[in-house]
């Protein structure tokens, strides 16, 4: 039997993964990933909660990470379609050359 | 299904392209804009009726089959006039200020998604709503930073935007997640009444910083702003007035509603810990402009500021800061937006944001630059105009709550900040150098039509402030109830 606070553990790892990679990482699509995996810290979180009473499976945290899924699912629409623009403009995906707008 | 104006903004939001279609094809692309502009009086109309049903029955719960709650009460109809009223300026403008653009249909629905995102956030009842509402103003305001997407700046500035906005967001949620294991529910009534029961724990207080972390980075709080300048910089005008004026005050809404009913327990830490972002805040807002020849950075960067006037309104915790936060709320939304407007009209006819490049338009378009000076005063603070009432009842909240040195913090920025004001008011009046201002004319008059009736809110507001001070004080109450 896994207990909650190892779930708990494991949702602040991955959260902790995905700040580490929107602070190291230099290419666009990985800050993309990035973003995910934070939501999916969120997600993870939200189902192992829903389930830390034995026998019982709260049907609102299921219909919130259906919900939260889909709006992540939009978040990177958007931004593949402003990534595919940068790179029509710089010819690149680093975000270091992406320096111009300054003070 | 999610209470009238909403379903107004949505109906139109959505038919806006296939009018926009239509009207493409007869050559008469404005009549889409004057459609969306239709939707958005309709809405307005909407919120003043339940502004009605408000004052005399209390706060109006709507439930409907996706068993998503909306609970309005007089701090949402608030809000929601603000949001909606800017919104008409905008759209009003920008009938001719994107008349070179393409895909026009498109701006137009993608402005009504996000006005609709953002008067749904106001009057979501549990978390999750508010969330769904609040991810569509983002996903629209993304997709209009980015709307001249020919050119490097805006994308530049969008890309920027959304991943810092979107790493907010998924901060938020994660603060969420944890509230809903300690409590199993989202409703904000629900979990007022489950967090008195539990008292200070150390997991509310994580939740509380994530949640205080993901609203921070939309209403800029400092150290988390640096999205602010580039976005608001590189957008078109309109949504230049709309993304300074009101879309960052969600953010100040959401810090209000969230931390007054949610994290009423450790209310002593949180406030003061704004406190002290309000005063770093205002700092950094009023001393960056010093140095920007940038026109819109400027006015950008001294949004910054404003919202560090409003967190010290805030972060006193009373009726009377309260309300001080929410006229100013209103206030800065009228000013800002009118300011961000003649900027836009400035650019519209010389296609620069370079100080330098405009010295002397005043000379050549004396009725913009008056409304622009106008504004800048009222930023500043000036006793006749709206901003100094607002300033005035924030600073007297500071004073009343023992905190005098943010009332006095608040003063010396608004002295700083007429610095700037003041520095670029006479770029306006210099004389003339370039031959482009040499040539510049008036605005057409449908651009100048709404920023008329934003200087005469600007003088009336200021001169009779009653009205607004019931309402922002109505909606204080609400909140905070009693007192």
């Amino acid at each position: 039997m896994i207990e909650t606070a190892h779930y708990l553990i494991f949702s602040f790892t991955l959260y902790m993964i995905g700040v580490y990679c929107l602070v190291t990482k230099r290419n666009m699509i990985r800050l993309l990933l990035g973003i995910e995996i934070l939501i999916n810290a969120a997600n993870f979180n939200f189902v192992s909660l829903a389930s830390s009473i034995p026998g019982l499976i709260d049907p609102l945290a299921m219909s919130i990470v259906t919900v939260s899924i889909g709006l992540a699912a939009s978040v990177s629409a958007v931004a593949v379609i402003i990534i595919v623009y940068a790179y029509r403009h710089y010819g690149t995906l680093d975000v270091r050359m992406l320096k111009r707008l300054k003070g | 299904m999610f209470s009238p104006p909403i379903d107004t903004l949505l109906i139109f939001a959505l038919t806006t392209p296939v009018i926009g279609w239509i009207t493409e094809r007869v050559k008469k692309v404005q009549l889409c804009g004057a459609y969306s502009t239709l939707g958005l009086v309709i809405s307005l109309w909407y919120i003043y009726e339940l502004f009605g049903a408000i004052s005399t029955g209390g706060s109006q719960t709507y439930t409907s089959f996706f068993s998503s709650q909306l609970r309005i009460d007089m701090l949402g109809v608030f809000m929601a006039t603000i949001f909606v009223l800017i919104g008409i300026f905008a759209s009003v403008y920008s009938l001719r200020y994107l008349e070179r653009d393409t895909g026009i249909p498109l701006f137009y629905s993608l402005l009504l998604l996000m006005i609709s995102g953002m008067v749904g956030t106001v009057f979501a009842g549990d978390f999750f709503t508010f969330f769904v509402f609040w991810e569509m103003m983002c996903i629209s305001s993304y997709t209009l930073v980015a709307f001249r997407k020919q050119r490097w700046e805006p994308i530049e500035a969008a890309f920027k935007y959304l991943i810092m906005s979107s790493a907010g967001s998924a901060t938020l949620l994660f603060g969420m997640s944890i509230l809903y294991g300690m409590c199993g529910t989202l409703n904000f009534q629900g979990l007022a009444l489950a967090l008195s029961n539990v008292g200070s724990s150390v997991w509310l207080y994580v939740s509380a910083i994530f949640i205080l972390i993901g609203l921070g980075v939309k209403s800029a709080i400092v150290p988390l702003h640096t999205w602010l300048p580039d976005a608001h910089s590189a957008a078109p005008s309109p949504i230049s007035a709309m993304l300074s004026g009101v879309v960052v005050e969600t953010g100040i809404y959401a810090i209000c509603r969230v931390g007054f009913t949610i994290l009423a327990g450790i209310e002593v830490q949180w406030l003061g810990v704004l406190a002290i972002l309000s005063l770093v805040t205002m700092f950094v807002g009023n001393l960056t402009p010093l140095l920007q020849t940038d026109l819109k950075r400027l006015l950008a960067y001294s949004s910054i500021g404003h919202i560090g006037y409003m967190l010290a309104g805030l972060a006193t915790g009373t009726v009377l800061g309260l309300t001080g936060t929410l006229m100013h709320i209103f206030n800065h939304g009228i000013m800002k937006g009118a300011a961000f407007l003649c900027a836009g009209m400035i650019l519209y006819r010389l296609e620069t944001r370079e100080m330098k490049e405009m010295a002397g338009i005043g000379r050549k378009m004396p009725v913009t630059a008056a409304i622009f000076a106008l504004s800048l005063f009222a930023l500043t603070g000036m006793p006749p105009l709206n901003g100094f009432i607002s300033e005035l009842t924030i600073i007297m909240a500071t004073v009343e709550a023992n905190m005098a040195w943010l009332g006095i913090a608040v003063i010396v920025n608004s002295v700083i900040s007429a610095a700037y004001y003041l520095r670029t008011i006479k770029a306006l009046l210099q004389p003339i150098t370039q031959k482009k201002v040499e040539e510049a004319k008036e605005g057409p008059l449908v651009m100048l039509i709404p920023l008329l009736i934003m200087a005469g809110l600007i003088i009336v507001l200021g001169i009779f402030p009653d009205i607004l001070i019931n309402f922002a004080r109505s909606a204080a109450i609400a909140l905070l109830g009693g007192g």
